[in-house]
């Protein structure tokens, strides 16, 4: 998770130990990632040589179901593990560098709508899952967290709201494992329906950018889809990770003005800090190669170096996932997130039906 | 650099000095400007 992992100054002592301790961790991302890439193009060259038509099952699933094999088995080591939790750090560099594959015309054009449709959901969801938690009566900061978590970007947003309403860390870790579990579903759910509405790579990649809450998993289920979906997910995502620090102040404001206790002082301090800045890189990183400062082949570089960190990621998401941890976890919480992300999966499926005709051909 | 106190009193560990985000994006910037230089020529797929 963001949180476990926090790398201080280059210049403090503990920083050389700490690296030295991520070591294993990240031996491990890459061998179980690789280990996908090779069974991919072992199955392709199997069929290819014994002229079989073999289902062109992409690493990322099969880094995932490695990751989700050894952690839910052996289980992954502590020595393994401040490593394999840099998987987010991949994900973030991934994302950087993927803004080199996209002209800032079409961010501007894409992104446009998909902020359209962000904003929509964003209000819809919130609302929804507020009413959801009253209803199930859940203790209302813990509706908070699950509404935000839902709503944007899953375990970020989350940890973001969590210290600015002061929620308990116990309410945070229900709706973190809530949010995880119910993004490991929907990992493989996406992609199936997807295939069976024979959504075009646009749409599904704006529909997984969307209605799946956890930057991880939507980056997982786009390249699922396709590499051009994986684009366009990445996108929607990077379009609603944006609004975090709009919904977390409103939220501070709210629970502050509601407890009586020192509100949120400089509104733009505290905007610029909860603020993704990966999104701002993404954007930099578009900016130059529309300005054409590189070339083909260096952009086909820039967009390979992308690959392998997505493949860390792919590999941490399954290490991370222990399905018997997150089976511990409260059953309420969860029938309230997964109800929630029914409802969201639906309406974030409508809404792109409906905006098809403004998306860029 | 700020340190922060706990709800159980105890100092928490002083926040980084650059956040995971930003780690990611100078690395990526690393990465592209390596690139560009032509220090990295060839990435394979």
């Amino acid at each position: 998770m963001a949180s476990s992992i926090a790398l201080d100054a280059p210049v403090s002592e503990g920083f050389f130990k700490q690296s030295l301790r991520l070591i294993p961790g990240l031996l491990l991302l890459g061998a179980v990632g690789y280990a996908g890439r090779i069974i991919e193009r072992s199955i392709a060259t199997y069929g290819k040589a014994h002229h079989l038509t073999l289902p062109n099952i992409e690493y990322v699933l099969w880094a995932i179901i490695i990751g989700l094999a050894i952690a839910n088995t052996v289980g992954v080591p502590k020595v393994f593990q401040a490593g394999v939790a840099t998987y987010e750090f991949w994900l973030k560099t991934g994302i950087v560098l993927l803004g080199s594959r996209f002209l800032l015309g079409d961010v501007a054009k894409l992104g446009g709508v998909a902020l359209v449709l962000v904003v929509i959901e964003i209000a819809v969801s919130l609302a929804f899952m507020t009413a959801l938690g009253n209803a199930f009566n859940l203790k209302p900061k813990l509706t908070t967290l699950l509404a935000v978590g839902s709503s944007i970007c899953g375990v970020s947003a989350i940890i973001a709201a969590q210290g600015a309403i002061d929620a308990d860390e116990e309410d945070a870790s229900y709706a973190i494992a809530a949010i995880l579990s119910l993004g490991a579903i929907s990992l493989f759910i996406f992609p199936l329906v997807g295939h069976w509405l024979h959504l075009s790579d646009q749409s599904y990649g704006l529909w997984a950018g969307l209605g799946i809450d956890n930057t991880a998993e939507a980056t997982a289920a786009g390249a699922l889809y396709s590499d051009a979906a994986g684009k366009v997910a990445v996108l929607a995502k990077t379009a609603r990770n944006a609004m975090i620090g709009f919904v977390v102040l409103g939220y501070a404001i709210h629970w502050a003005r509601k407890e009586h206790t020192e509100g949120v002082g400089n509104k733009a301090a505290f905007l610029w800090r909860k603020f993704p800045k990966f999104v701002l890189g993404f954007l930099l990183i578009s900016a130059i190669a529309t300005a054409h400062v590189f070339s083909k082949d260096q952009l086909g570089n820039i967009a390979n170096l992308s690959r392998w960190a997505f493949l860390l990621t792919f590999a941490g998401v399954g290490l991370r996932t222990n399905i018997r941890e997150l089976g511990k976890q409260g059953f309420r919480p969860f029938i309230v997130g997964a109800v929630g992300e029914l409802v969201i999966a639906f309406l974030t499926l409508s809404l792109v039906f409906g905006a098809d005709r403004f998306l860029p051909k | 650099m700020t340190t922060n106190i706990r709800r159980d009193g105890k100092p928490s560990k002083p926040a980084p000095a650059l956040s995971l985000d930003s780690w990611a994006v100078v690395l990526a910037l690393a990465l592209s400007l390596a690139i560009w230089a032509g220090w990295i020529t060839h990435v394979p797929w």
